[in-house]
C-alpha cells in the first residue's frame, strides 16, 4: 500500500498507542473527582497541557482547552467569541478558502444577526493583508484565517495578518492550524487563538485542542460540569491528552529537517508529473511542501482515484464518483481556477515516512492508467 | 384466558388444488425459518399454520409474519377444549377484556360431529355475554367481532384479525434472474416479484474503475433489506468494463445506451440459463428514460426470446418512490454511487432506435467473445440475513 493522503489523516505513532494504553490503566479515575485517584488523573492532564503549550512556545502567554478535535475547537472559538462580544460589534471576518468547520460556523451566525464577510484570496490561495485591512473597521470583533490550506497547501502570512488585526483592539485573531503544525514554521505567539487535531500529526482521532491567550474566555459551547476552566464541560480524556502531547513532541522533533525533506519530495513529484504532461498544479510553489494539488488535463479525477485505489495507492480529491453530485472545490474556484479544473483535482499529501519510491509508484501507476483509462 | 397463538390462514393457496400440499409445505418452512429467533412453536394442518406464542408477546411475531409472502390473513387466537361450557366461559372472559360496546358473534362448525349446531352455539355465547357484561349485540355496527371456529382438534376463539402480505409462498413459482442497478426502481421490482412467490438471483454490471466499488456495498445493503422476503439472495457481479469501452469506441453516441442494454440483456439471459432461472426481470417502466420507450424496449428485447418480466411497466415514479420507502431501500438507493459513469452517458440518446442500425453497430466488434469472457469471470456474493458471503467457486 502506498498511502499519500496524510492531509486526511495520519497513521498513529506506536508510542502514542503505548502511552494511551498505559494511561488508561493508570489514570482511569475521573480527573474531576476529589479523591486521590482523581487528583492523579488531573495532574496527568495538567502535565499534558503544559507539555503541549511548551511545544508551541507559548506557555507564558497562552493556555489551552482539550476538545474532541479541530472542528469543535473552531466552533467553540468562533461561536463563543461572537456570542460573548456581540455588544462590541457584529462584524466577523473569514476567507473564502476555509475548512467547512470554520465556514459553516461563521455562516450559522448570520442567522443570529452577524455580518459575515468571506474575503477573497489571490491566485496562490493566500489572503493578502491589504484585503483584510480594507475589510476591517471598529465593528469587527473576530477574524479567522486558515494557516495552511487543507486542499492546496497555500500558506497565509499569519504574522502580517495579525499586525493588521492588532490595529483594531476589539478584534480577536484566530487561525485553524490543523494542516500547519509540524508541516511549516509558525509564529504561534502572534495569534489570539488557534485550533488543531491530534490525528493530523500522528495522534488518535477524537482529540484536539484550542490554544488561546490567557485572558480570553469565549462563551462555552458545551454546558455541563464546568471542566476545563468552565469553558468546555465533559469528563476530560486524560489518555487522549497524553497521547496528543506525545504525538506533538515526536512530530516536532527535528521538524526543520522533516520540512526540508518534504520540499525535496515536492520538487521531485512536480518534476515527475510535468514529465508525464500533468503539470496543472493548483498548489503554489511557496505553499506547504507536504501537499501537492493538481488538476488532470484530460481524464476524470474521480475515475483515476478509483483506479489508483484498486492498486492500493491512496490519494484524494474533492470530487466524488457520482453524476448526481459533482462537487466543485470552492477553494480552487476562489483561486480563480476554471470550473473544469476546480472539479477535477487530485491531492497528494506526504507524511514524514514518505519516500521517493512511494512517489515513483504513484507516478508510474498514474502514467499507465492515463493510457488505459478513457478521458472524459 | 388469554390469546395464546397466532393462526395463519392460507390465502390464494386454497385455490391451488393438487399443489396445495407443496404450497403448504413451502409456506410452513418459510414461516418456521422466519420465526426461528422468537423461539415459538410452529405447526401446520390442512387448513392453517399455528404459531404457539408461549411467553412471547404477539406484536413482534405478528409483524414478522406480515412480511412473509403467501399469507392472506392472520388472527390472534385462544385455543380451547371442545366443550360448550369451556367455550362459552372463554368467550365471555375474552370479550369482557375487550374495549368496545357492541359485538357480533360468528360460529363456524368445521367439525360436523360436534353436538351443538352453529346457530345454537352463537345464541348461547351471545346470551352469556349479554347477561354478564354491559355490551350489546349489533350485527352491523359492531366494535368487536368474535369468531369461534370449532375444528377437528380444538375450538379457536379470536376477536382480532390482521392482514398478511398476500401473494404466494416464496419459491413456489420458480426463480428468475433480476437486474439490480442500485437505483430506486430495481429494488421495488424485486420486492414485487418476491411478494408474488418468485425467488430471485440478482445480476449487476460493474465497470471499474469508471464505477466505484462502493456501489457493491449499496447493493448488498439493498439485498439486506430484501432478505426479509428471501433470506438468501445471490448477487452475480459481471465485469462490464471491456464491453463498455468497446461500445464507446465502435458505436455512435446516440446508440450507446441501446447497444449497452442489448449486451446486458444477452449477459442476463446467458447467466439465467446457466443458473436455471426461468426468466429475466428488470425494474424498467415504460417511458421514463430514453432506453425505456416502447421503441427502445423492442430493440433491446430482440436479442432474446426468454421471458422478460417488468413488474413496474405501468407504474409511475411517485408510486415507485413510495414503495421503495416502504420497503426501506429508498435511502440506500439515493446514495451517490451510480452504476454507469458519466463518461459513457450520451448527451442525446436515441429514443426511437432502429433495430437494423443497432445490429450494424454492434457487429463492428466481436461482442460474443467478450460476453463469454464476462460470464466466465462473474463474481458471486451471497447476502444472507444481512451478512455478505463470498461464494465458494462452483
Amino acid at each position: 500500500m502506498v498511502y499519500l493522503d496524510h492531509a486526511a489523516t495520519t497513521p498513529v505513532y506506536p508510542e502514542v498507542l503505548d502511552i494511551e494504553k498505559e494511561a488508561e490503566l493508570l489514570y482511569f479515575a475521573n480527573a474531576s473527582s476529589l479523591h486521590t485517584a482523581g487528583r492523579k488523573s488531573s495532574r496527568a492532564l495538567e502535565d499534558a497541557r503544559k507539555r503541549i503549550l511548551n511545544c508551541f512556545g507559548v506557555a507564558s502567554t497562552h493556555t489551552m482547552v482539550f476538545t474532541s478535535g479541530a472542528t469543535e475547537s473552531n466552533n467553540f472559538f468562533i461561536k463563543g467569541i461572537a456570542l460573548k462580544y456581540q455588544n462590541r460589534g457584529k462584524k466577523i471576518i473569514t476567507t473564502k478558502v476555509e475548512h467547512p468547520s470554520v465556514t459553516n460556523a461563521f455562516r450559522s451566525l448570520e442567522a443570529l444577526g452577524f455580518e459575515v464577510v468571506e474575503l477573497p484570496v489571490n491566485d496562490k490561495g493566500e489572503l493578502e493583508p491589504q484585503t483584510l485591512e480594507a475589510a476591517m473597521d471598529q465593528h469587527t470583533i473576530l477574524v479567522s484565517v486558515i494557516g495552511v490550506n487543507n486542499e492546496t497547501g497555500s500558506i497565509n502570512d499569519l504574522k502580517a495578518l495579525s499586525a493588521v488585526v492588532k490595529k483594531y483592539p476589539k478584534a480577536f485573531f484566530h487561525s485553524d492550524l490543523t494542516q500547519a503544525i509540524g508541516k511549516t514554521k509558525i509564529d504561534y505567539s502572534c495569534l489570539d487563538a488557534f485550533s488543531f487535531s491530534a490525528h493530523k500529526f500522528g495522534g488518535r482521532k477524537g482529540v484536539g485542542g484550542l490554544v488561546f491567550k490567557k485572558q480570553i474566555a469565549p462563551s462555552p459551547l458545551l454546558s455541563g460540569g464546568a471542566q476545563e476552566f468552565s469553558l468546555r464541560s465533559g469528563t476530560p480524556n486524560v489518555p487522549g491528552a497524553l497521547g496528543m502531547a506525545k504525538a506533538l513532541e515526536i512530530s516536532l522533533q527535528g521538524v526543520d529537517g522533516k520540512i526540508a525533506k518534504a520540499h525535496e519530495l515536492n520538487e521531485y513529484l512536480r518534476k515527475s508529473l510535468m514529465d508525464l504532461g500533468e503539470g496543472r498544479f493548483n498548489s503554489p510553489e511557496s505553499g506547504c511542501p507536504f501537499i501537492l494539488n493538481f488538476s488532470l488535463q484530460k481524464h476524470k479525477a474521480s475515475v483515476m482515484i478509483e483506479a489508483l485505489s484498486e492498486q492500493e495507492i491512496y490519494v484524494s480529491s474533492v470530487s466524488a464518483c457520482s453524476s448526481k453530485s459533482e462537487p466543485i472545490s470552492h477553494v480552487l474556484e476562489a483561486m480563480g481556477k476554471s470550473k473544469e479544473d476546480a472539479g477535477n483535482s487530485i491531492r497528494v499529501s506526504f507524511g514524514y515516512e514518505t519516500t521517493k519510491e512511494d512517489l515513483d509508484a504513484f507516478v508510474s501507476t498514474l502514467s499507465r492508467l492515463l493510457k488505459e483509462v478513457h478521458p472524459r | 384466558m388469554t390469546y395464546d397463538s397466532l393462526m395463519i390462514h392460507y390465502g390464494e393457496l386454497s385455490t391451488k388444488g393438487m399443489n396445495k400440499k407443496a404450497f403448504i409445505n413451502t409456506l410452513y418452512q418459510n414461516v418456521k425459518h422466519a420465526l426461528k429467533s422468537f423461539g415459538v412453536g410452529v405447526s401446520y394442518t390442512h387448513d392453517f399454520i399455528l404459531v404457539k406464542l408461549d411467553d412471547a408477546s404477539y406484536e413482534p411475531v405478528l409483524a414478522r409474519i406480515q412480511e412473509i409472502p403467501g399469507i392472506q390473513k392472520i388472527s390472534l387466537v385462544a385455543k380451547v377444549e371442545k366443550d360448550m361450557n369451556e367455550i362459552i366461559k372463554a368467550c365471555l372472559e375474552l370479550v369482557s377484556k375487550e374495549e368496545g360496546k357492541t359485538f357480533k358473534v360468528d360460529v363456524h362448525r368445521v367439525d360436523k360431529a360436534f353436538p351443538v349446531r352453529s346457530y345454537d352455539a352463537t345464541c348461547q355465547i351471545a346470551d352469556e355475554i349479554l347477561h354478564n357484561t354491559d355490551k350489546t349485540v349489533d350485527l352491523h355496527n359492531y366494535d368487536i367481532f368474535l369468531k369461534v371456529a370449532i375444528r377437528l382438534d380444538y375450538a379457536y376463539i379470536s376477536c382480532h384479525e390482521y392482514p398478511g402480505l398476500g401473494g404466494y409462498p416464496l419459491g413456489m413459482n420458480g426463480k428468475v434472474m433480476h437486474l439490480l442497478s442500485g437505483g430506486i426502481d430495481s429494488p421495488v421490482a424485486a420486492y414485487k416479484l418476491l411478494r408474488r412467490g418468485i425467488a430471485l438471483e440478482t445480476i449487476h454490471f460493474a465497470s471499474p474503475p469508471y464505477t466505484s466499488a462502493a456501489v457493491i456495498d449499496k447493493l448488498t445493503d439493498i439485498l439486506g433489506e430484501l432478505n426479509v422476503y428471501q433470506r438468501n439472495i445471490k448477487l452475480n457481479i459481471i465485469p462490464f468494463t471491456k464491453i463498455q469501452e468497446a461500445i464507446y469506441k465502435y458505436v455512435p453516441e446516440p446508440y450507446c445506451i441501446t447497444v449497452m442494454r442489448r449486451m446486458m440483456m444477452r449477459l442476463a439471459v446467458g447467466l439465467a440459463k446457466a443458473h436455471h432461472c426461468l426468466a429475466v426481470s428488470t425494474g424498467e417502466s415504460v417511458g421514463q428514460v430514453a432506453s425505456q420507450t416502447l421503441q427502445s424496449l423492442i430493440v433491446i428485447n430482440e436479442v432474446t426470446n426468454y421471458p422478460v418480466l417488468r413488474p413496474l411497466a405501468a407504474e409511475d415514479k411517485v408510486s415507485i418512490i413510495d414503495q421503495s420507502k416502504k420497503i426501506g431501500t429508498y435511502e440506500i438507493s439515493i446514495r451517490p454511487y451510480e452504476d454507469c459513469c458519466t463518461i459513457f452517458k450520451p448527451k442525446k440518446p436515441k429514443t426511437h432506435p432502429s433495430l437494423l442500425e443497432a445490429i450494424e453497430y454492434e457487429n463492428r466488434f466481436d461482442y460474443s467473445a467478450m460476453i463469454e469472457e464476462a460470464l466466465e469471470r462473474v463474481e458471486i456474493l451471497y447476502v444472507e440475513e444481512g451478512e455478505v458471503h463470498e461464494a465458494v467457486q462452483e
